[in-house]
């Protein structure tokens, strides 16, 4: 077995890196059809050129960063909570959130916010599609900051209010240094879900609030064009570059 | 994005108002040419906010709600009733539509709104075969999609509607059947081809009839144009039975709070050298006379001739019996 | 506590109230109403889209989707365990390994499922290598069929699998598994034997994450499939997009749900077990 697991590892990475080459190598040709007839930036540049790509990106940089914060500040205190004592509600309501199939999610909603906006002057926009997502990240969060906190003795709290640290001074100095790890990969676990989804966000998006994957799916939907794996290429180069450097920076 | 309305957006706040006048309008891809928007922008002193779909269920979903915030849509000619009756079309103001003048006959009172009131065509087109010159004989009609030798080698469209009337139209019906009999005849018929097709694809098709991995593809004649422009062994065929032939319209919502530059940007496109340009850069077919009139060549997959025409047959909205019977059918023929 | 606990609970109470519960209880509420004459909503209140689901056409699309689902979800696992166990017993490389799992995720899924599509396509990658290599005459159709929807499917899942497992992996006792073979239990069998129940909440959680979203899936049949197959997202999608009847679609929505819901009471009824 010790000699066939490196093996399998080595034929699943190449399984998962595959299109990623093909992305990256088509990125770079000159041509924009699929067959190769040389090295090109010009695919880069049109990226760079195309004003609706970029301000995409940036809302889909914005929407996953709010939904984010939002849901890793909620679903930490919730997993908290549940730690303390576990609530058969709140944990079936977490599952049934993970478990909802996207469209339906979507659907819900979107039928959500139109009977909301019946009674409310309100439209779709950046809102609805923050809120929409961090109700499908917070689910993730609760999930692995609870994870984390298994992990932990709850003796340490008991000890810090023995000495008489109030609850809140004990989950302040003691627990929650101790989860920040937790919250770190859970904050990057909710940040990247949020910046793929496609099927929740284009039902409930309004005008000012296209995202990447949009504008992406739309762009594909018109036939694959190269513009695309320049896009790619520099989604994973920049999430690379962040993740080393986080990493970097974490282990200071 | 304007980052002052920005963060107004993202605080749930209407966005602060940007000083020019702002005009949202949701589109399909391909069907402005590359000054049309900014030239307007300029010359009405506004900004426009465009945006762009690929077909008419997205954008129904989104303007669905009501509070969508988009001003002027371009939904198919079926699809007039349907949204009117649902509360979501602004009448019309011809006055502030002085250059509707400049439209087709025939589109100046078409069956799906008669007097224009909520509508204005503005492109149209018509479904057929994108064929790949290789093949000998060239089909020419739906039958010649059921033959046995473009087995694995052909596409139809993954609309219903689309699929549903070409095997109407192979049987000698209309595309807008509702009798339950006829459907079903068209239903077996469309079993009876899965076995030789490919894939129900849509504008996806384009670039593999390009390649040479389809040989014949059921597809809308502006997406054909575009592969026949990229690659000279590929022709266009108005099937000899019939075909179903649609137009996109200009329509204003009604949840609009700029009606009045709304109906500035519609009489702005049927202008005939802005409607001219656009055509010219998209390849599509306009339905504004006065611009057809300015272009040098006109594609016959584009423009048919009359005597083609003539076997073309509008897209109609269907009551709900029909429409779920449809639906259904479609559901069988995908299942199957 | 009491009183820090409910506070440390409002949030998420308010988030899940308004965007989880009242949005399903509109479907569940659309799911009653029936479909107006041009589409949107029109009363009466009926049963009737529930009854229309009992008819072997759905069902037989629902047991298409199961299949596909369960072969894909059984796929991610037996590609993912081994890799989770690699990944686990790989000591300091372990987190550059972690990173290599999920950073093609990074990248939209649909320009993943198109960098397939190349891939898979007449005039693509493999068929060109394989004609090249004189290995094949005729291009092989790879793409748009019932395995190409597994492929995107088990691509587009692994992680969730993998993740969960190698979670599960990384607290066991690695110790437990050589105190098995001390006792003579050969490689193969101490592995079935000690290893496989005490990563049973890891596999559990991965085949929850895995099986779900496959069954709702509707874009990678759409795309991979061809359209040729139908699951039962499509069905759902089509009723809200091409046929117009929300209240079907709604319908379709929670009937989908409820197998979902009972796979999770099954594989979480143990007793005494926590539910998170």
């Amino acid at each position: 077995m010790k000699h066939w697991l490196p093996v399998h590892a080595a034929a699943v990475f190449t399984f998962l890196y595959l299109p990623l080459a093909v992305l990256v190598v088509f990125s770079v040709n000159s041509s924009r059809f699929t067959a190769w007839t040389g090295f090109s930036l010009d695919w880069y540049r049109e990226m760079l050129r195309n004003p609706q790509l970029a301000e995409a990106a940036w809302n889909s940089i914005v929407i996953a960063a709010v939904a984010t914060v939002i849901s890793v500040s909620a679903g930490t205190l919730a997993a908290y909570a549940l730690w303390k004592r576990t609530s058969r509600l709140l944990a079936g309501a977490v599952y049934l959130s993970l478990v909802t199939p996207e469209i339906v999610m979507g659907i819900s909603l979107l039928a959500f916010f139109q009977w909301i906006f019946r009674h409310l002057d309100l439209r779709l926009g950046m809102h609805t599609v923050i809120l929409a997502h961090v109700s499908f990240t917070i689910a993730y969060v609760i999930v692995v900051v609870l994870a984390r906190l298994r992990t932990l003795d709850g003796t340490l709290e008991e000890a810090a209010q023995d000495l008489g640290a109030t609850e809140w001074q004990a989950f302040r100095t003691v627990t929650l240094p101790l989860l920040v790890p937790g919250i770190a990969a859970a904050g990057l676990l909710a940040f990247a879900v949020s910046f793929d989804d496609y099927v929740i966000t284009s039902m409930v998006a309004g005008v000012d609030s296209e995202t990447l994957p949009m504008v992406i799916y739309a762009m594909a939907r018109r036939g694959a064009t190269p513009v695309l794996n320049a896009v790619s290429t520099a989604i994973v180069l920049a999430i690379g570059t962040l993740t080393l450097l986080s990493a970097r920076l974490m282990r200071q | 994005m304007r980052r002052r309305s920005f963060l107004g957006a993202v605080a749930g706040f209407p966005a602060c108002r940007p000083k020019r006048p702002r005009l949202n309008v949701f589109n399909w891809s391909s069907y402005v040419a590359r000054n049309t928007i900014p030239d307007f922008e300029r010359e009405f002193d506004v900004d426009v906010r465009y945006g762009i779909y690929e077909s008419n269920e997205e954008m129904l979903a989104r303007v669905l709600s009501g509070n969508s915030g988009w001003d002027v849509v371009f939904p198919s000619n079926y699809l007039i009733l349907p949204m009117r009756e649902n509360n979501l079309l602004a009448p019309l103001q011809h006055g502030w539509l002085p250059n509707a003048g400049n439209l087709d006959r025939r589109f100046q009172n078409p069956a799906w709104d008669p007097a224009l009131d909520y509508s204005v065509p503005y492109m149209w087109g018509a479904s057929g075969i994108l064929f790949n010159r290789s093949l000998s004989p060239a089909p020419a009609s739906w039958a010649d999609l059921w033959e046995p030798r473009l087995n694995g080698r052909i596409t139809m469209l993954d609309d219903p509607a689309e699929v549903l009337g070409a095997c109407l139209k192979k049987i000698g019906e209309s595309i807008n059947a509702t009798d339950p009999a006829v459907l079903l005849r068209a239903k077996e018929e469309a079993v009876r081809q899965k076995r030789l097709l490919r894939a129900y694809l849509n504008a996806e098709v384009r670039d593999q009839v390009v390649a040479g991995d389809v040989l014949a593809a059921q597809l809308w004649a502006t997406t054909a144009q575009q592969a026949m422009d990229a690659a000279s062994n590929l022709a266009f065929a108005y099937p000899s039975e019939g075909f179903a032939v649609y137009a996109d319209t200009a329509v204003i919502l009604r949840e609009s709070g700029r009606v009045r530059l709304a109906h500035q940007f519609i009489d702005y496109l049927l202008r005939p050298e802005v409607a001219a340009a656009v055509v010219r850069e998209t390849r599509t077919a306009t339905a504004n006379r006065a611009a057809r009139e300015l272009l040098r060549e006109v594609s016959p997959a584009l423009y048919p001739a009359d005597d083609v025409m003539a076997r073309g047959e509008w897209f109609e909205a269907l009551p709900t019996p029909a429409q779920r019977l449809r639906d259904r059918l479609w559901t069988e023929i995908k299942a199957a | 506590m009491n009183r820090l606990r409910a506070l440390f609970l409002a949030p998420v109470w308010v988030i899940v109230g308004s965007l989880l519960f009242a949005p399903l209880a509109i479907v569940f509420l659309y799911s009653l109403l029936t479909r107006g004459a041009y589409g949107g909503l029109a009363p009466p209140w009926t049963f009737e889209n529930y009854q229309r689901l009992a008819d072997p056409l759905y069902l037989g699309i629902a047991a298409q989707s199961f299949l596909l689902a369960g072969i894909s979800t059984l796929l991610c696992l037996l590609i993912g365990y081994p890799l989770a166990l690699f990944i686990s017993r790989s000591g300091p490389r372990k987190n550059l390994y972690l990173l290599l799992v999920i950073t093609p995720f990074w990248i939209s899924f649909l320009v993943r499922t198109y960098a397939w599509m190349f891939l898979l396509r007449d005039t693509g990658l493999i068929n060109t290598v394989l004609e090249a290599a004189g290995l094949i005459r005729e291009p092989l159709p790879l793409l748009y069929n019932p395995a190409a929807v597994v492929l995107g499917l088990v691509y587009g899942y692994l992680p969730f699998m993998v993740l969960p497992v190698y979670a599960a992996l990384e607290r066991l006792d690695l110790a437990l598994l050589e105190a098995a073979a001390d006792l003579g239990a050969a490689p193969r069998a101490s592995t079935l034997r000690v290893l496989l129940p005490l990563s049973w909440p890891g596999i559990r959680a991965g085949i929850i994450l895995v099986f779900i979203p496959c069954l709702g899936a509707y874009l990678t049949p759409d795309l991979l499939g061809g359209g040729k197959a139908m699951m039962i997202g499509n069905l759902v999608q089509n009723q809200f997009t091409t046929a117009r009847d929300w209240p079907f679609g709604a319908a379709v929505s929670l009937a989908l749900m409820m197998p979902v819901a009972l796979l999770l009471v099954l594989l979480l009824r143990r007793k005494g077990e926590e539910l998170l």
